[in-house]
């Protein structure tokens, strides 16, 4: 059976301007997230999610894990409908989120983990092994009591990942994991996710990394302007080069890089 | 049950850690109940005893009414905060996606808020009879069943700004007007009895005028519940049909807040 299922999916978000804004510039108006999209991914994939700035990834990854709902089409998680069924939904999700802030400042890691764990109802007997465990795939044993309020935006976007984990998931979202993180600590989470699938967890990366969508992803889907432009197999071994102009040619967007390079060479 | 109960657990240690970590929150919040009550001490001594609201003297009747109100109030306003905290920091998106149910989570969350001004109230009135010497002849099974079915009113008024705060982000304006409104039409600082016949009448319509009635009558006055049983079943009432509208109120809302996108909105 199919881990996750989009079929025929839209998303529109419509902006009202604020009561009583006489003076300002704000005009009511709607942007499209995502229109018609259609994917299905098996158990243990890692599927990489590239596109521009608002092309619908963290859209897409926010309907998965039903912190929003389609206006049309369905989505579904473990065979659950993520309307009907939300709750048996979020029991299979865990997401990474970018915002780095959404934990409690004056908690520790550790008492964090513990409190999110808690509500994902991971046994009471459970849960230190378990968070002694994420601790360690994170690299955050040393600041596991450390207030968060502390930490810098590399710890906290490996306590986010640590979080997302706790419970478990079969289905991991994770948008941008690597944004913030050092060489070591990315080495350390592409391991972490390469682990994870041969444990049959099925991951979605919303990324802007061509390198880290070649060397971990083994499906790659496009989105542009909402729409789902490719949805191919990363199985015959494609470099990060591959996956760079495959994205300019598809969305049509300026390759930066590669018009620098070439005004290098011509001058 | 069990994991409702370890859910209620980890947000009441969550709770409780936060605020002993904000060491110097704890004691102007402190100073603020000793203050107040200094001022009701001295206003109600400078009124004399002549006035005797209800039947009783004035600095009880003030303790009894500010404290109902302000666990009323602050109830709200600490349910609100945690709320539009969570909107602010993102968090309340993340707590939408674990395996707890909203509705559930925010009932929990809410528990965790009033225990606070539980404690606030407990502290008021203590320090209002061993510190102020406010003379009291309590009923303590009645102050209990008032309390109780209080808290329920209090809970569905938190669960209602929450509302407000989720779906037109603006919660505060709802505490602001609750707060305001209920300050001078439910008997806090003078019997509702002394208001104009129209605002009598609107104040009858007020849940909170029933709890500090019952309150004082509880607390001051040493009545039994059987003695109380209007001012209780209005009370039991209010609640029966705040809650159920209360949490479809919210339920609504987050389902709406999930369709436009809004969950993080503030």
């Amino acid at each position: 059976m199919d881990e996750i299922v989009f079929e025929s999916v839209d998303k529109m978000f419509r902006h009202r301007p604020a009561l009583f804004n006489w003076v300002g510039q704000e005009r009511s108006g709607r942007t499209i997230a995502l229109r018609d999209v259609s994917f299905a991914t098996s158990k243990g994939q890692v599927v990489a999610l590239l596109g521009p700035n608002g092309s619908g990834k963290t859209s897409t990854l926010k309907l998965i894990s039903t912190m929003l709902l389609p206006d049309a089409g369905s989505v579904r998680v473990g065979g659950f409908d993520s309307r009907r069924d939300a709750g048996k939904v979020r029991r299979q999700v865990g997401i990474a989120v970018a915002n780095e802030r959404s934990f409690f400042p004056r908690l520790s890691a550790r008492e964090n983990l513990d409190f999110f764990a808690t509500l994902d109802e991971v046994s009471r007997n459970e849960r230190p092994l378990r968070i002694e465990e994420v601790l360690n795939d994170t690299g955050l044993e040393e600041q596991a009591d450390t207030l968060v309020m502390k930490f810098s935006s590399g710890m906290y976007q490996r306590l986010g990942l640590a979080r997302a984990l706790v419970k478990r998931p079969n289905v991991l979202l994770l948008d941008e994991p690597t944004r913030s993180l050092d060489a070591a600590a990315t080495t350390q989470l592409w391991e972490t996710i390469r682990s994870l699938a041969r444990r049959e967890t099925t991951v979605l990366l919303a990324t802007h990394n061509f390198a880290e969508a070649a060397a971990l992803a083994d499906r790659l889907l496009l989105l542009h302007r909402g729409e789902l432009v490719a949805d191919r197999s990363l199985r015959s071994g494609e470099s990060a080069e591959d996956l760079r102009s495959l994205y300019f040619h598809l969305t049509g967007e300026i390759d930066g890089v590669q018009t620098l390079h070439r005004a290098g060479a011509a001058s | 049950m069990n994991s409702t109960l370890d859910k209620l657990g980890a947000i009441l240690r969550r709770d409780f850690l936060t605020a002993i970590r904000h060491r110097s929150g704890f004691a102007v919040t402190l100073l603020g109940v000793f203050t107040e009550l200094a001022a009701f001490y001295y206003l109600s001594r400078a009124i004399g005893p002549g006035f005797r609201p209800n039947g009783v003297e004035y600095f009880p009747f003030l303790l009894v009414g500010t404290g109902v109100y302000t666990f009323f109030v602050m109830s709200a306003q600490a349910f609100l905060t945690t709320v539009q905290e969570a909107q602010q920091t993102g968090t309340l998106e993340v707590l939408m996606t674990t395996s707890t149910a909203p509705a559930e989570l925010v009932i929990l969350s809410s528990i965790s808020a009033f225990g606070g001004s539980l404690t606030n109230l407990a502290v008021y009135l203590v320090a209002g009879v061993t510190v102020f010497r406010a003379a009291i002849h309590a009923n303590a099974f009645s102050c209990l069943v008032v309390l109780a079915l209080s808290l329920v009113i209090a809970l569905s008024l938190g669960i209602i700004a929450a509302t407000f705060q989720v779906a037109f982000q603006k919660g505060s304006a709802m505490v602001w007007l609750m707060g305001s409104g209920l300050w001078f039409l439910s008997g806090t600082l003078f019997p509702v009895q002394s208001l104009p016949h129209p605002l009598s009448v609107l104040s009858r319509a007020i849940p909170l005028t029933y709890a500090i009635d019952g309150m004082r009558g509880a607390l001051l006055e040493g009545r039994s519940v059987s003695e109380m049983a209007p001012t209780l079943a209005v009370l039991a009432a209010f609640g029966i049909i705040l809650l159920p509208m209360a949490l479809g109120g919210l339920s609504l809302s987050l389902r709406r807040a999930r369709q436009f996108g809004t969950l993080s909105s503030y």
